[in-house]
């Protein structure tokens, strides 16, 4: 019988109503490396923000040492032993290295130099080469790990999540961390391990579970896994095929090129990146969280600024663009419907109609200086009837209609500005069934009738029944170009997690 | 959303019906044709500048340096007659102030993205202490003869009705007309509801903004033409009153959301009669001035949980975990 240290028993975890983790058993077993691996939207994130406290369960049990415990807040699950070291690192940047160390446990009278004393011998004693007296936003993202891992270890914690540790280092910084975590396995830790990077997983882990939809597919020792056996386990689907519809058997041939991007760099996120997009097709554009895929066209569209030096060029009909807002580029025939319609998509307060109308005061701007509420109630019920939006009347205030119909809102406030590339980002997340046939009908019809239409989507169904041409991100570029009859699931995944 | 059963206009006409009625019954001296004439002239100046800073307040901006730009430039117009310079040079020279001072407003919030509470605290502060050091020698800048030919923008009744009254009516309807019928109304609007959702929809936010704060420095220096030649003076101490919050008062309670996005005109008028009526009847009643500042305190506190309550922050409160 396996020595358990953590347990978790039918987790299951809703988000109004949607489970995000159902029925998951999961066991830890004493100092063991265990990695959760899966897709975005998998489970990962909640699983683990289960255990550290940060979100507590629906149903089902979690044990601790074979007690059951329910942690409310991350303090509570700290104290218990179960420390959660963050994707964006919790450290207060303008603090040195041995106050963040010893930070909400400081004595009354706080005495730099002790702490400073105590966090170098704590270092020591870790062999972790950090100077207490510095910084922190002076240090580099390794050095930063090692101070969140050294509190973790300070105040006691049995277990470890790492989410996402090794995203922001280097490949020498990389193979440090990997020497910490086993010595932190040779103290008796136990620890999880949550990446998107496969490699990293089948090279440091013990075991491996794979999620998929908040499901638990597999757990297996890692001598049993090989690359294809999990990327199997985690894009194998059953339900996908009735939703998304089968695959398509013709694909558009590719027309006029419309858009070149050459070279495009974006800070951390961007790294010359090269892409076209061609008229008459849908290019459907797969990458994990984080490849920069969002952010390039966030840039052609002007939503987001290119790097000032060697920024790249953006070329539309052969012609260099340079937007730095999005207006000029909305009059130069590019739309960009957002992944997140709450953020920067719709105008809670308005109507329907009023939505609809203000995407084309914004692009006929001086030609419209007065407003015309017969105009707008027009317009409304024009793109009502042509998106299918279904209400009772246009009268309604977005912020009050279903998710589906909000998302057909945003698109016709897009649409009706007359655009000549059309970049849809994710365009059915948050969305239900009928209205995501739909809209995968009118990007469908777009194409055929001879508009470039670019498909943003972390969900491979979606991006399989779509698309012509598949342009695979990673680490800020695109790393893999697919046509539709070549791609598969597994391929398309493969590329993905290098 | 639950369905508001009340909207938040109805509630304060209530309100102010409720008060009315108090005083009219407990105070003899309320319910008189010349004190409500008196009421309502008194509130009218304040009215004016609620409508600036409605738009602002609409546009998700706050302005305190409204009643700098009600007192320095219509001040230097003055000054500048009483020096003995023609009364269309003045004129230009107390817009262009207003003008320079709503670019600075705006250029700071919108490009170098200040938060426009210290923005406007700063600016404010800039200008009246620059009127009070620079421009002019006394407190009270008083109305040379040679200015009468304006004295028609602030007295002499029609159909006895007051003029500011009438000038505030004049500028609500103007307000009105930008805000449902312009197109620069309706991003305005846009821009108050959803900043990011503006910027993507292509509506140039940046410039919008810089509008707004120069519309509502204008808006300010007519509401102080209007009141010099209704009073025949200047007086610069206003500015160290509580004048301000006097003009939030009547924006919030009048149910102009400061989630921004949302408010008319008609909430302005509603939120200007209330507080007459409140300031009318203390007065009457010789309340001091510090117990109707603790009313007001407590009045606008009251104003801000219920706009709170009415209109929650969404894109905050709404957020949903990260799945």
């Amino acid at each position: 019988m396996a020595d358990n240290i953590l347990e978790l028993h039918d987790a299951t975890k809703k988000y109004a109503g949607v489970p995000a983790i159902e029925d998951i058993n999961f066991t830890l077993e004493r100092g063991e490396i265990h990695s959760i691996v899966g897709e975005n939207g998998a489970g990962k994130s909640t699983l683990t923000k289960v255990m550290a406290g940060v979100v507590t369960l629906n149903g089902g049990k979690m044990l601790l040492d074979g007690a059951e415990i329910s942690p409310q807040t991350p303090v509570e699950a700290r104290n218990l032993g179960i420390a959660m070291v963050f994707q964006e690192n919790s450290l207060v940047p303008t603090m040195t290295a041995a106050q963040n160390l010893f930070l909400g446990q400081e004595n009354a009278f706080n005495r730099i130099r002790r702490i400073n004393i105590e966090a170098q011998q704590f270092f020591q004693s870790l062999q972790f080469d950090v100077d207490p007296v510095t910084v922190v936003s002076l240090l580099g993202a390794a050095k930063k790990q090692m101070i969140e891992i050294a509190r973790a270890v300070k105040n006691s914690a049995k277990v470890i999540i790492f989410d996402e540790p090794t995203a922001s280092l280097t490949p020498e910084e990389k193979l440090h961390f990997f020497n910490l975590v086993r010595a932190l396995k040779e103290r008796g830790v136990s620890i999880i391990f949550i990446s998107h990077a496969l490699e990293e997983a089948l090279l440091i882990s013990d075991r491996i579970t794979v999620l998929r939809d908040g499901k638990h597919i597999v757990t297996d020792k890692n001598s049993n896994f090989d690359r294809a056996r999990v990327v199997k386990a985690m894009v194998g689907r059953d339900l996908s095929q009735t939703i998304y519809g089968q695959r398509k058997s013709v694909t558009r041939p590719a027309g006029k090129k419309v858009l070149t991007v050459r070279n495009l760099r974006m800070g951390s996120q961007v790294k010359s990146c090269a892409l076209s997009v061609f008229a008459g097709q849908v290019t459907g554009i797969f990458g994990l969280v984080g490849s920069g895929r969002t952010e390039t066209f966030k840039i052609v569209a002007g939503v987001m600024k290119r790097d000032f030096r060697h920024g790249g060029d953006v070329l539309l009909n052969d012609r260099p663009v340079s937007y730095v807002v999005p207006a000029p580029a909305i009059r130069g025939g590019i739309a960009y419907i957002t992944e997140d319609r709450k953020l920067e998509g719709f105008f809670e307060t308005k109507s329907i109609a009023e939505n609809i109308y203000l995407g084309l005061l914004a692009k006929l701007r001086g030609k419209r200086k007065l407003v015309s509420k017969k105009e707008a109630d027009q317009v409304g019920q024009t793109w009502a009837k042509r998106l299918n939006i279904r209400t009772i009347n246009t009268e309604v205030r977005a912020v009050e209609l279903s998710g589906g119909n909000q998302q057909k809102v945003v698109i016709a406030k897009s649409l009706i500005q007359d655009p000549e590339l059309i970049i849809f980002d994710e365009p059915t997340r948050g969305v239900d069934v009928g209205a995501i046939e739909e809209i995968h009908k009118l990007i469908n019809t777009l194409a055929d009738q001879g508009k470039p239409v670019v498909v943003i989507s972390s969900y491979l169904p979606e991006i399989m029944s779509l698309s012509d041409r598949i342009l695979v991100f990673r680490t800020g570029k695109v790393v893999e170009e697919f046509s539709a009859a070549e791609a598969t699931e597994e391929k398309i995944m493969y590329s993905a997690i290098h | 959303m639950k369905k508001q059963v009340f909207s938040q206009q109805s509630v304060v006409i209530l309100i102010s019906l409720v008060m009315a009625t108090g005083f009219a019954i407990f105070l003899p001296a309320f319910l008189t044709v010349l004190n409500v004439v008196a009421l309502l002239q008194n509130v009218a100046i304040l009215g004016i500048l609620s409508l600036g800073m409605a738009i602002i307040v609409i546009g998700r901006g706050i302005d305190f340096s409204m009643v700098a730009l009600l007192v320095v430039p219509s001040g230097l117009l003055l000054q500048l007659v009483q020096d003995g310079h023609s009364i269309p040079i003045a004129l230009a020279a107390a817009f262009a102030l207003a003008l320079v001072f709503g670019l600075i407003n705006g250029f700071l919030i919108a490009y170098v993205e200040i938060s426009p509470l210290f923005t406007t605290l700063g600016t404010g502060i800039f200008l009246a202490g620059m009127g009070q050091a620079v421009f002019f020698p006394l407190d009270v800048v008083p109305w040379g003869p040679q200015l009468n030919s304006m004295e028609w923008i602030g007295s002499g009744p029609i159909l006895q009705i007051p003029k500011p009254i009438v000038m505030f009516v004049l500028a609500a309807m103007a307000m009105t007309f930008f805000l449902r019928k312009t197109r620069l109304g309706s991003y305005v609007y846009a821009i108050g509801d959803n900043p990011h959702g503006a910027r993507t929809t292509g509506i140039p936010t940046r410039p919008v903004i810089v509008f707004m704060y120069v519309l509502a420095a204008m808006i300010a220096t007519y509401a102080g033409l209007v009141m010099a030649a209704s009073i025949h003076s200047m007086p610069t101490r206003i500015y160290n009153s509580t004048m301000i919050y006097d003009v939030i008062l009547i924006v919030i309670i009048g149910g102009i959301g400061m989630t921004g996005g949302r408010g008319r005109v008609s909430n302005v008028i509603v939120g200007t009669v209330l507080i007459g009526i409140l300031l009318n009847g203390m007065t009457i009643l010789d309340v001091s001035y510090s117990a109707q500042n603790v009313v007001k305190g407590t009045v606008l506190l009251i104003a801000l949980l219920f706009d709170t309550y009415l209109n929650p922050r969404n894109e905050d409160t709404a957020q949903q975990g990260d799945v």
